[in-house]
């Protein structure tokens, strides 16, 4: 079968899994995969900028605006869940330009530093203007996301909406990364100087990769909000920031994919214990084995286990033609 | 705010400042040397912080020589830390980068099992407050400022007299032609690591008994000495220095003033207005 059919066919499979899902498992899988699913769109959103070689350690900050923004709307002023959605996606890409220009066209370690910086800086404003956003009080009585006036008021529906979100954005990413911006982001982090001396203004090519994960990050941090419907400044953190890179270098930086089974693999796989400490730990360990023993990430596991096939496979005599 | 309380902030300003100086110093020299970030950085600070729980406080040996026993043990980390994670990296910044990140969120979150739930506190080594310009200062803070400037000026002399620290100038100016005129380059950059390690737990040990104690207690030194080598200019060991005694002061008058967060939100602010209007820091020189 030729790669591109057999992509296509695993694509379907995996999809009609997680149509049927709600019908199978219980209240318990449908939340745990809607997490999931917004870890997913948290993890392909980095991906851009990531490609340009801009390491952004404060994507959590930008989750943040968005599920502020958009619980706010909905709460305090009624905004239908569309439009709030939007909003908060819109001021987290507006933030997200604001940092990103001073810091963006200097070397990449400066910019790391200061999304470091920034989360931290979120994460305060939210704690301390508690007449806005409660503070560490936590804001609680969001309301339950709704779709042209209707209500998902049942966890399936919500689920249903969580993955329509997902593939919507992970679509958007997909064709911008087959496009020519994305070759031209690609070009960015393999040679900066090379792409600059091509006429590639790179500052503004890596605000834009920057700015536009914000924007989708704010997307998943909208729906997090009215489906979790309690928002607690700690939880958008560093530790939320330092997994969603995670995510990135498990699954592998090589491929499109790579994000999306990151995720996916080590969301699931923590389940267990998440919210404490080992979940952390278990994540840390992942990172440091994969980045040592497998720098290209998890999408690179199969074509490795295959390679050592063909090795075993040459290394046992085999009978020769000639006899 | 009246001068009584100007001197006062001034002089905690100075002893906090010692405090980001060290952090930033290690940063900053392993940044000149291979361009890398230690985010572990603040982890570290913790580690040594309850180095001085444990062997000073519960099991009563010296303040002296568990804040030598501090550097000493996070020191060999530093090493091993170069050994297993940055060598065989083989110099890509950004998988050593996030390898560092793991490296914290590790560290962080492994003392929450093996250290326990709640805050520790250490009892004060110095007691008492002495006088300082009219001015009643607790003992605790002001010997931070004599040690500090001890291990400042041991480092000045470490990089600029020994051959060690002129193999690691020659590894900042040159990885190759350093490597060409015979230095071991894997060495040099284990004991860099080493050393930055070694003052971040000396950091940490000099903070114990003054800050409660806790496994996320790193973060908020580690963020401020990022802003202290961005004031300062990256890689620079004077900036860090100078940045360390600016973000110290207008941390500690604008804290008493204002109140801690705002006082961080607005080193925030002003780091990104320096890097708008001059990236390279108050004290860098162009890249």
């Amino acid at each position: 079968m030729p790669r591109s059919a057999r992509t296509v066919s695993v694509l379907v499979v995996v999809l009609a899994l997680l149509m049927l899902l709600p019908l199978v498992g219980g209240d318990y899988y449908i939340y745990i995969f809607a997490l999931v699913f917004i870890n997913v769109i948290l993890a392909a959103s980095l991906r851009p900028s990531l490609t340009c070689g801009q390491l952004n350690i404060g994507h959590s900050a930008f989750m943040c605006i968005g599920a502020y923004t958009s619980a706010l709307l909905a709460k305090n002023l009624g905004v239908p869940f569309e439009v709030s959605l939007l909003c908060g996606a819109i001021l987290a890409a507006a933030v997200g330009l604001a940092i990103g220009y001073p810091s963006l066209r200097l070397r990449g370690v400066y910019f790391a530093m200061v999304t470091v910086a920034f989360v931290e800086a979120i994460r305060l404003i939210a704690s301390i203007w508690v007449p806005l956003t409660r503070g560490n009080a936590g804001l609680s009585g969001v309301p339950k996301p709704s779709v042209l006036g209707m209500t998902l008021s049942t966890k399936t529906s919500q689920y249903y909406l969580a993955l329509f979100l997902m593939l919507v954005v992970l679509v958007i990413l997909y064709k911008l990364e087959q496009s020519r911006l994305g070759l031209v982001w690609k070009s960015i982090g393999m040679a900066d100087n090379l792409a600059q001396s091509l006429g590639v203004n790179i500052a503004n090519y890596k605000l834009l990769a920057f700015s536009l994960g914000c924007f989708f990050a704010g997307v998943a941090g909208a729906f997090y909000a009215h489906f979790i419907r309690f928002l607690f400044p700690p939880e958008f953190g560093f530790l939320l920031a330092t997994n969603i890179l995670i995510y990135n270098f498990v699954g592998g930086r090589g491929h499109f994919a790579g994000p999306i089974v990151g995720a996916a693999f080590l969301s699931l796989l923590s389940e267990p214990f998440r919210g404490s400490p080992y979940e952390t730990i278990f994540y840390s360990i992942v990172m440091l084995l994969t980045i040592l023993f497998l720098p290209g990430g998890l999408v690179t596991l199969p074509g490795k286990l295959a390679g050592l096939r063909w090795w075993k496979s040459v290394s046992t005599p085999s009978p020769s033609p000639a006899a | 705010m009246t001068g009584a309380l100007f001197v006062q902030s001034a002089v905690i300003g100075l002893s906090i400042g010692s405090i980001y100086i060290l952090m930033a110093l290690g940063l900053t020299l392993m940044f000149g040397m291979m361009h890398i970030i230690n985010f572990a950085h603040g982890a570290i600070y913790m580690l040594g912080a309850f180095v001085i729980y444990y062997v000073y406080f519960q099991w009563g040996a010296p303040y002296f020589a568990a804040f030598v026993l501090a550097m000493l043990l996070l020191g060999a980390g530093g090493y091993l830390v170069e050994r297993s994670i940055y060598r065989p990296i083989k110099g890509g910044i950004e998988p050593t980068l996030v390898a560092l990140l793991a490296l914290t969120t590790l560290l962080q979150a492994a003392g929450y099992p093996i250290f326990g739930t709640l805050d520790k506190h250490v009892p004060p080594v110095f007691s008492g407050t002495r006088n300082v310009l009219g001015v009643m200062i607790s003992a605790e803070r002001l010997m931070i400022i004599p040690v500090a400037v001890v291990l400042v000026v041991s480092l000045y002399l470490f990089i600029n007299k020994t051959r060690m620290g002129a193999a690691m100038r020659a590894i900042e100016q040159d990885k190759e032609a350093a490597a060409l005129q015979g230095v071991n380059v894997n060495v040099i950059n284990g004991l860099a690591f080493a050393v930055g390690f070694a003052l971040a737990a000396a950091a940490g040990a000099l903070m114990a008994p003054i800050f409660k104690l806790d496994p996320m207690m790193g973060e908020q030194p580690l963020l401020k000495a990022f802003i202290i080598i961005i004031l300062g200019g990256l890689g620079s060991i004077p900036g860090a220095i100078l940045g360390g005694l600016i973000l110290g002061l207008i941390d500690s008058i604008v804290a008493t003033a204002l109140g801690a967060e705002p006082a961080f939100l607005l080193s925030f602010v002003f780091i990104i207005l320096l890097l708008l209007f001059r990236p390279t820091g108050l004290f860098g020189h162009a890249p």
